[in-house]
């Protein structure tokens, strides 16, 4: 944030002549200079993000198959089978619905908790600490716990519902329809909220405390100098903050292939899964390809706003 | 009046911790219970009658053994914790460079360049996993760890460079140009001047490089086949199922386990983290 940015920013003093002149000297050399000292690395990202994109929608265009040499150029088809596909459809749902679905659950809960650790108590940095946990450790390794959580007859949040007479008879998290998705937006949640929170504490911090003292001595209450004074300042960080999460659950693969694999009856199956499914597992390359290039757009659109956003500030 | 005074009493002392407790439960739950479930027996585990929160029979190692004894757990370890270091490694040495130039230097495309940076971050593995398995299998590396060693920096890569990009901008321009009038080449000013004042944002950057890689799942799902090329991510999820029959016990004690190098790089950088995951989303 203020990365004290501010120390580059002091008006430049006047530069003595001498001085000027070994710095033109260093500055000539620099459009060269320049682009060595980036090129490893443009040209590392040219080869394993750039050309593989492409080749992804050369993929997309052809009759590719794992371990298949005949190859050849289809045209549109692998599109039109995919839009005759009523399981890509429910894909294309799916994905959305898992996305905004633990979006709003992550700001929901997200925001109380920034709230509540926008002030200083004692062990406030163990308990953001702990908090964070769920963030970084591996979602492969975790979901390994909320899968037994949700086990279809040892499941412990079944005894604790049953037992508090909330449910009556064991409920199949991951093997119904309909809830098998809420099951894996709650991990998803689980996994994101401690970023969402994050995210808005950094936003809640960027308020100086003297705008909130002068509504607060103005009279303005508490949701007032929410709506007032808090967000707008906070607004563009918190926006970026969300589009970031967006793009990663949009995009997620993981959360939904360890707890379902897209089942049951592809009620769960995301982008990444689905392709997964067609591309690797079925080894339709091209079918693949094409699945995944429709996170393209969505992707796109976002970047868009974030780039908006970013340059305002 | 007394009951007022308590209460203002608790709400002192305490106050800022009761909202917090549920969000500590909530993350706090799912570690208990591996923990539990690790060191339970089997009969002990599928019990349903009494409440499942605690040992009715003397704890057991009998699912660690079999974890540590049964399956190649060890080496999918080593293989993470390798392809971490390389990866960190392979990503500070073309990020650096890189990172200061677009920082600092003017040359034509420059500030293009900058925003291929930023875009080639948001491109998920989930667009390019399909390609990339196509890409590795052409450099011979199918179903070995080098493909994942080569493949990863492809997502540290972006977020590090533009990390770092924000620690370069913090260093005065006035000292690197009086090293300039001292006659210092570009690079020596680099190595003798940034590199030492950027240490915390180096650190950072290692940091989200390893934690990335250590928490992959689908480049290491799509290329590798062969039990002795797991990482820990794949190893524990696949291995430990067999058929139907899931190991819970050793299962979450391979979750445990497997987390603990995280959970150690984490805890001694949770300052830089921190800084680092704001930094690098909101920058």
């Amino acid at each position: 944030m203020s990365n004290g940015r501010e120390l580059t920013e002091t008006p430049a003093v006047p530069v003595p002549a001498a001085r000027a002149k070994t710095l033109s000297g260093w500055g000539r050399r620099e459009s060269i200079q320049g682009l060595i000292w980036v090129a490893p690395a443009f040209v590392y990202l040219a080869f394993f993000i750039a050309y593989p994109f492409l080749m992804s929608i050369y993929l997309s265009l052809s009759s590719a198959r794992v371990g298949s040499i005949d190859t050849h150029f289809v045209g549109l088809l692998n599109y039109r089978r995919l839009f005759e596909d009523p399981v890509f459809w429910q894909t294309v749902r799916n994905s959305f619905v898992f996305t905004f679905g633990s979006e709003a659950i992550r700001l929901v809960i997200g925001l109380p908790l920034a709230f509540a650790l926008n002030r200083s108590f004692k062990g406030k940095r163990l308990v953001q600490g702990i908090i964070l946990i769920p963030f970084v450790i591996p979602i492969a390794l975790s979901s390994l716990a909320w899968k037994w959580m949700f086990d279809s007859l040892y499941s412990v949040i079944n005894w604790m519902l049953m037992r508090a007479h909330l449910i009556e008879y064991p409920w199949q998290w991951l093997g119904e329809p309909g809830l098998a998705m809420w099951s894996v937006i709650v991990m998803n949640v689980w996994r994101g909220f401690p970023f969402s929170a994050v995210i808005l504490l950094a936003g809640l911090t960027a308020v100086p405390q003297e705008v909130i003292e002068a509504a607060k001595i103005d009279g303005a209450g508490p949701l007032r100098r929410f709506h007032y004074v808090v967000v707008p300042i906070v607004r563009p960080i918190l926006l970026v903050g969300l589009l970031y999460s967006v793009v990663f659950s949009f995009t997620d693969f993981s959360a939904v292939w360890l707890l379902t694999q897209g089942g049951p009856y592809n009620t769960t199956h995301v982008f990444g899964t689905y392709a997964y499914n067609i591309g690797i597992n079925a080894g339709d390359l091209g079918m693949g390809a094409a699945i995944t290039l429709f996170i393209f757009p969505v992707l796109a659109v976002i970047v868009i706003l974030m780039l908006r956003f970013l340059q305002r500030d | 009046m007394d009951a007022r005074k308590l209460w203002r009493r608790i709400k002192r002392d305490y106050g800022p911790y009761l909202p917090l407790s549920p969000y500590l439960f909530i993350v706090l739950f799912p570690f208990y219970w591996m923990v539990i479930t690790t060191f339970k027996r089997d009969r002990d585990l599928y019990n349903l009658e009494t409440a499942p929160f605690w040992f009715k029979e003397a704890p057991t190692l009998d699912h660690v053994r079999l974890l540590l004894q049964g399956t190649l757990f060890p080496i999918w370890m080593g293989n993470s914790l390798m392809i971490g270091a390389l990866v960190v490694v392979i990503t500070l040495v073309l990020a650096l460079p890189a990172a200061y130039a677009l920082a600092r230097m003017r040359f034509p495309g420059a500030q293009p360049l900058s925003t291929a940076m930023f875009l080639s971050y948001l491109i998920p593995s989930t667009l390019l996993f399909i390609p990339l398995s196509q890409v590795v299998r052409g450099l011979g590396f199918i179903d070995s760890v080098w493909a994942l060693v080569i493949v990863y920096p492809s997502f540290t890569l972006p977020f590090c460079t533009w990390l770092l990009m924000g620690f370069v901008r913090t260093v005065p321009k006035e000292i690197e140009e009086s090293a300039q009038i001292d006659g210092c080449t570009r690079f020596q000013a680099f190595r003798m001047i940034i590199i030492p004042v950027i240490i915390p944002g180096i650190i950072t950057a290692g940091i989200f490089a390893f934690t990335l890689t250590y928490q992959e799942f689908i480049y290491a799902l799509t290329f590798i086949s062969g039990s002795a090329n797991k990482t820990i991510s794949y190893g524990v999820t696949s291995d430990l199922v067999r058929g139907d029959v899931f190991y819970w016990g050793s299962l979450m004690a391979g979750a445990l386990i497997g987390a603990i190098p995280v959970a150690v790089v984490y805890a001694f950088s949770l300052d830089h983290f921190i800084h680092g995951l704001t930094a690098g989303a909101l920058k």
